[in-house]
């Protein structure tokens, strides 16, 4: 058998199982399409899932998403949300209703920021020197001053931002793009996850769980070191004819074996692994090779400085997955960067040295290459901080207490408005009171840039059909689109 | 009057309970004192309900057809959920709003009235929902469905199922609707039903099961072919797959009575309870290290815990013993603590339960009171989630959202665990831990110390000497005149010398002659010595060797109060509570109390009572989430698919009375597993083929109504584990200290004692086949997951696992075609393959398909494997490292390495990595 029926032989085996069948996500839009204001029959199709690209209703502007995933509460007084009003009561009683989360250190003494804010670029978006680099691409950031989930501790605003509720086991949003589109790649996971080698970000795994959607969505972590990821290459003696020929020989023995168990999802499923594996060995490779990057374009992201050369590494990894058709990619931040209740004045800076200049260089990179028209770049965590001290024990011991109530981050490309602000919180910086975006809003909006309506990508399970947004009041933001 | 005699008229299969709850005493003890008139004006209800009584429950928040929703039945939850954090929990509800009972709606707050019967419109509170004002937090609004339901109660004239109490005892009042939730009703044993097909039953549980498959127009599937059967009977039970020839012999006679002998052959092994012990490890979260910071220190006694859970399985120790030893063991020990009889230690192991949990405060930890409170929360998950499939967590800081669990029973339930953790008096894990030694190993050890004594005093002597005849030997090549002057400053303590002295050692350095420095004057003087001090060691490691298990136990006569914790905050102490277990179930089932202080134990009884308390045969939950459990380990999917939570937010059951018939078989066999074990595995119901059916893959795609076996994937355990039995490697040695885990050079986690050579590792070290032993004994330290197992969704214990969730994803497959271990692996078969089979390449493979399937090989899959046989040893055989060479002849040779692959793909196909 010569190498073109081999694989002819291979993608006619692939037709006739998993690939084919139409995933459920297509039928339900599909479903939906026909706009009927019928009653929804029962789904009786057998289910099938994979991450083949799928149509969508309507052209989309963005075709990936990279999220720089802060964990922790990056503080929106000090980078993003100037008060400048705040420095007439630095250090004097608050006078209005703080809701605390850790009542034990809690002091209601003002906190304005010690850092200074200038504005940037043509659109003069407000930034603080914290944050330099990321001021210099402000005209391509569309900033979000009112971001909000309303609760107060990490877990749960966690999974609010990326599962969209606050319970436990649900789908990140990750999975639910993968399970909507597919990928474009069939030669690297539809959904990576890059951690840093710190700990792991509070809730660990299940920052990138597919819940309750069928494991093919799940996110797969790049590994943090070298090898980023284990087992890429095979052992010298079975590198070409030898390995080729043995996953053939494995795809006889699984083509048999699930021939007479039809309908087994699982059994499709690691048989697609085992292609996207012996694939990924090439294509991986490829893709974590930095070498072949410029210098420029490495010194672009810091990889030459110690301070980013860790997150830049991972920032420029990135691009290069989505630049081969990943659908998903979040960068994480360790456990707990972002969270200053105490040391915020040695710890915040620290923390933005880290990333202000590779998120930038993102930024800047996927707009030289034409790229981030069509990829959402988002910058943000889980919660911001209050405009009052915390642990007022000295001041190299100050810090500020969460806040879910009004907070910031920013998101750039793949269709949302460049060079702009959204949004306000109160004079205080302390809750949303302007074009208040929440969690299930911003899903919401995203999932349409990505063509996609959040009340119609359904997944359905316990006879009931469920949604990103969870029958939460989310709307397609139309002040935050291009 | 707000039950203005409307006539309930929902749906509602629950009547006969509530009917007997509204006539308890226990139960109208919390409501209002009871008057004459009250009481018969419940019974005109409840006559009333029962002319009504058709099937279907209500679901909390859904409105059936033309019925009025009730305030208990379909408003309450939602205000529970959305309102009451602020209007009713709180000290001071916000605007003197109470909204938990509909007769301070009424009243109303500040604002006046928040509820005008019949009038939504100019009800406040359907006014602030509807405007989305109230909850003022946006993103917690309630849904337009949920506005409406408000709405049309409201319509309909704000009703109650039945009058209200008059007041609410701190976080007390629970409603029969909550009472009467499925998982704390009485476990009643039901009747089984009767089938068409009688013939399919072989126990009720077939019945059970058939029933609901007829009543689709289904049957079970036919049962599975010898070999398919007997390889999923091993797996189940051993995690291990059956030799090739129990699986001939079992070919040969296969009835009934053949399997039921097979089946109490494996319940004997020893190998059964290392499969099942695994099961419960996972719930009470078995770790060998500590966890909570990075340090993750290692527990070196824990496996005395996992020993315990092995030896428990395997000699079927009643259920009801082994969750009274776990909770209380220590409180069970009659021998005194320096003198433990090998019973009382084994109880003492058992609390090692209680021990699970991540503690951080043997080490760093940035807040030590934090530390302390999160052991305990943890514990408190585990034992709740474990035994008692209650999210019991959830109220740690405030009342449970959805079940009626208050934040004060959550504080009654940590106090019986109070005396043992003892937060203000914390002892450190090393604290805990106690020690086997005997008066006889302390006397030896005694013995043994004063032989060593006397050699360091020889020692101690001998070296004055050297430091003296060497300090001399310096002084020689000094001016006399400060000789006199030296020796006082070498005698003086070198601490105590005065200015001048040390000014003299700082001109004379070498004249600084200590213990330290003799070596650098007297090379043979200090060998000697240290000869000596070897020699004392020598000594000293005769003494019996000092072992530790480690517990949770109480320190007697002391009693620490509990009190809550406002908003779970340690440093926020509110009043003092008592202990008690879960009052909702103390509502619904007459169960004995906890006391504060038993004058029976030296310590306080309070553990002795909650393992009492929850082996009642009248404790509702006990039997049925372990049954639930066991039922899910052997058909991969529970009864109920939420194991961890029988409260409102959990799945119902899918077969509720077979789930309620299992429970009370269990009970009534003594707790028996082993019993549970044999009525399910010779049920029809297991012994099915995989379900093959397109008209119940329609009608059932989950597979719900057992209509067919459903394909398992090999957990992580049985997988590593299969592949070193089948190629016959795997070490049987049981129990004892854990084989340990360690990074390799590239970072990934794989078994070794760790020999780290300034930070890299160093030298292997030789394991001696521990390495090969099963995973049950490895190392399980939560900061070094072993990565093998790991990739195949080992889960980590945070603090504990309710359910392993199997992926499929690429690292496992990459794991399958490039690990070092695959390879190493399948060499091992191969070898083995050899040795049994001889040389014929025929025999070797149909031996393989023997091992790794459980039958033999059709015709075409061994002319396949032969080719690829022939092909891969064509290409190895054109790389140097297989061709013959005198000076260094090759490891392997082709042909070997071909056959080392052929393996490989078996063990990476899905016929071995899945169970029918």
């Amino acid at each position: 058998m010569n190498e073109q029926q081999n694989h002819s032989a291979r993608r006619h085996f692939l037709a006739s199982s998993a690939m084919s069948v139409s995933s459920v996500a297509l039928a339900w839009l599909q479903n939906n399409e026909r706009a009927s204001a019928e009653i929804k029959k029962p789904d009786l199709q057998r289910k099938s899932f994979d991450t083949t690209p799928k149509a969508v209703l309507k052209e989309p502007q963005a075709r990936a998403m990279i999220s720089l995933w802060m964990q922790g509460g990056p503080s929106h007084h000090d980078m993003f949300d100037p008060k400048p009003e705040m420095a007439k009561y630095d250090g004097k009683e608050f006078p209005g209703e703080i809701q605390y989360d850790n009542a034990a250190q809690a002091s209601s003494k003002v906190f304005a920021s010690p850092w200074k804010f200038r504005h940037h670029g043509e659109c003069g978006m407000e930034l603080s020197e914290l944050v330099p680099h990321t001021a210099s691409v402000a005209d391509d950031i569309c900033l979000i001053r009112s971001t909000k989930t309303g609760v107060n501790n990490h877990g749960q605003s966690i999974r609010a931002l990326q599962t969209g509720r606050t319970v436990e086991g649900r789908p990140t949003l990750g999975s639910w793009l993968t399970y909507g589109l597919g990928c474009e790649a069939d030669n690297l996971p539809a959904f990576m996850a890059l951690i840093d080698p710190g700990q792991l970000p509070v809730l660990g795994v299940e920052n990138w769980s597919n819940g309750w959607l069928p494991s093919i969505y799940q996110g797969s972590v790049v590994r943090p070191t070298e090898p980023r990821i284990l087992d890429l290459t095979p052992p010298p003696h079975l590198k070409g004819k030898a390995q080729k020929r043995a996953l053939e020989f494995l795809e006889q023995l699984n083509s048999r074996h699930v021939a007479d168990r039809p309908g087994q999802l699982d059994l499709h499923a690691r048989i697609a692994s085992y292609q996207l594996a012996a694939k990924m060995q090439t294509a991986a490779t490829d893709a974590l090779d930095l070498s072949k990057e410029t210098k420029a374009t490495q010194e672009m992201y810091g990889i030459h400085e110690t301070v980013t050369a860790e997150y830049g590494t991972r920032c420029l990894i990135a691009r290069r997955l989505i630049e081969r058709g990943v659908r998903f990619v979040q960068v994480y931040t360790a456990n707990q960067l972002w969270d200053s209740h105490g040391g915020i004045l040695s710890r915040l800076p620290a923390a933005c040295k880290k990333v202000d200049q590779p998120s930038a260089a993102l930024v800047w990179d996927l707009k030289q290459r034409g790229l981030l028209d069509s990829t959402v770049v988002h910058w943000g965590g889980e919660m911001g901080r209050l405009p009052v001290v915390q642990n007022d024990a000295g001041r190299s011991k100050i810090g500020r207490d969460h806040n879910t109530y009004g907070f910031s981050m920013w998101v750039a490309g793949g269709g949302f408005k460049a060079g702009h602000v959204h949004g306000q919180t109160d004079e205080w910086g302390h809750e949303a009171v302007e074009d208040v975006v929440n969690h299930f809003d911003y899903h919401a909006t995203l999932l349409h840039l990505f063509g996609l309506d959040h009340e119609q990508l359904l997944f359905r399970r316990s006879n009931r059909d469920q949604t990103l947004t969870d029958g939460q009041p989310g709307n397609v933001v139309s002040a935050l689109l291009a | 009057m707000i039950f203005s005699g409307c006539v309930p008229d929902w749906h509602l299969e629950v009547i006969p309970l509530f009917v007997k709850m509204l006539l308890q005493p226990l139960i109208l003890a919390d409501l209002p004192p009871s008057s004459a008139t009250t009481v018969m004006f419940r019974l005109s209800i409840i006559v009333t309900l029962f002319t009504a009584v058709t099937v279907g429950l209500p679901s909390a928040h859904a409105v059936d057809g033309d019925s009025a929703p009730r305030f208990e039945t379909h408003v309450r939850s939602i205000m529970k959920t959305h309102c009451w954090q602020c209007h009713g929990e709180e000290e001071q509800p916000e605007g003197e709003l109470d909204l938990r009972l509909v007769r301070w709606m009424l009243k109303g707050g500040e604002s006046g009235a928040a509820i005008v019967g019949g009038k939504p419109d100019e009800s406040l509170l359907y006014q602030r929902l509807r405007d989305g004002e109230m909850p003022p937090d946006s993103s917690k609004l309630l849904s337009a469905r949920e506005i409406e339901i408000v709405r049309d109660w409201i319509v309909g004239g704000a009703a109650t199922v039945r009058p209200e109490p008059e007041s609410i005892n701190a976080g007390a009042f629970i409603t029969a609707e909550e009472r009467s939730h499925w998982s704390y009703r009485p476990i009643v044993r039901p009747v089984v039903p009767q089938v068409a097909d009688s013939d399919s039953v072989v126990n009720p549980i077939d019945a059970f099961l058939l029933a609901r498959l007829e009543a689709r127009g289904f049957t079970f599937s036919p049962r599975a072919v010898p070999h398919t059967l007997i390889r999923r009977l091993y797996l189940d039970l051993h995690g291990l797959p059956p030799t090739p020839e129990a699986v001939a012999l079992f070919a040969e006679k296969y009835d009934a009575d053949a399997w039921l002998q097979l089946v109490n052959q494996l319940l004997t092994s020893t190998q059964y309870g290392e499969r099942w012990a695994r099961h419960w490890l996972d719930v009470a979260g078995y770790a060998d290290s500590e966890g909570y910071n990075d340090v993750d220190a290692v527990r070196p006694d824990a496996w005395r815990y996992r020993d315990y859970v092995i030896r428990s399985f395997n000699a079927d120790k009643p259920f009801d013993q082994f969750i009274r030893e776990q909770l209380a063991g220590d409180e069970m020990v009659t021998s005194p603590q320096n003198n433990l009889s090998a019973a009382d230690a084994e109880l003492l192991a058992a609390t090692g339960f209680l021990r699970m949990a991540p503690d951080g405060t043997g080490g760093a930890v940035p807040d030590v009171n934090v530390a302390r409170n999160d052991t305990i929360a943890d514990t408190i998950r585990i034992v709740s989630s474990s035994l008692m499939g209650m999210t019991v967590g959830c109220a740690q800081c405030h009342d449970h959202r959805y079940d009626p669990i208050s934040q004060a029973d959550y504080y009654r339930f940590r106090a019986i665990f109070e005396p043992a953790f003892d937060w203000e008096k914390w002892r450190k894990p090393s604290q805990r831990r106690i020690s086997l030694y005997t008066d006889d190993n302390r006397t030896e050890a005694a013995r043994v110390e004063v032989q060593a004594k006397k050699i360091d005093a020889e020692r101690s002597k001998k070296q004055s000497e050297f430091i003296a005849a060497t300090f001399e030997k310096q002084l020689t090549k000094l001016p006399v005149e400060i000789h006199e002057q030296a020796r006082a400053a070498h005698k003086a303590d070198a601490k105590k010398r005065t200015a001048e002295q040390n000014a003299l050692f700082k001109k004379h350095p070498s004249l600084n002659v200590t213990a330290g420095s003799l070596y650098l004057y007297d090379k043979k003087a200090a060998d000697q010595l240290k000869t000596m001090a070897d020699e004392a060691t020598k000594i000293r490691a005769t003494k019996p060797a000092e072992e530790f298990v480690r517990a949770l136990t109480e320190v007697a006569g002391r009693v620490p109060v509990t009190k809550l914790f406002f908003r779970g905050d340690h440093d926020q102490q509110k009043q003092e509570l008592m202990p008690a277990g879960l009052t909702v179930i103390s509502e619904t089932a007459e169960l004995n109390e906890i006391p504060v202080d038993a004058a029976k134990f030296a310590t306080t009884g309070r553990r002795t009572a909650l393992a009492l308390r929850l082996t009642s045969v009248r404790y509702p939950l006990t039997a049925r989430v372990f049954v639930n459990r066991v039922w899910l380990h052997h058909f991969g999917r529970g009864l109920v698919t939420t194991p961890a939570d029988f409260g409102a937010l959990g799945q119902k059951p899918s077969h509720p009375e077979l789930l309620d018939w299992l429970a009370a078989e269990f009970i009534d066999s003594g707790w028996s597993l082993k019993h549970l074990h044999r009525l399910i595995l010779t049920s029809n119901a297991w012994q099915q083929q995989l379900r093959n059916s397109d008209d119940q893959d329609l009608a059932d795609p989950d597979n719900e109504l057992y209509g067919g076996a459903r394909l398992l994937r090999l957990d992580a355990e049985a997988l590593r584990d299969s592949m070193l039995a089948l190629s016959g490697r795997l070490n049987q040695k049981a129990f004892g200290p854990a084989v340990p885990v360690m990074a390799d050079r590239v970072g990934r986690f794989v078994i070794g004692q760790e020999n780290l050579n300034a930070g890299r590792p160093g030298a292997k070290i030789d394991l001696k086949g521990e390495e090969f032993r099963r995973s049950i004994y490895i190392q399980v330290r939560r900061s070094r997951p072993l990565s093998v197992l790991e990739t195949f969704d080992r889960p980590a214990m945070v603090p504990n696992c309710d359910m392993r969730r199997p992926s499929t994803g690429s690292t496992q497959s990459l794991l399958m075609m490039n690990s070092d271990l695959l390879l190493e692996y399948s060499r091992f078969l191969a070898a083995h393959l050899a040795d049994e089979a001889g040389d014929d390449v025929t025999h070797q493979i149909q031996l393989s398909w023997r091992l790794v399937y459980s039958r033999l090989p059709e015709h075409s899959e061994l002319d396949a494997a032969a080719a690829f046989l022939a092909e891969q040893t064509a290409v190895f055989s054109e790389q140097s490292a297989y061709m013959p060479n005198e000076k260094k002849p090759p490891a392997r040779t082709a042909s070997q390495e071909a056959m080392a692959l052929m393996c490989q793909m078996l063990l990476s196909s899905n016929e071995f990595l899945y169970v029918d």
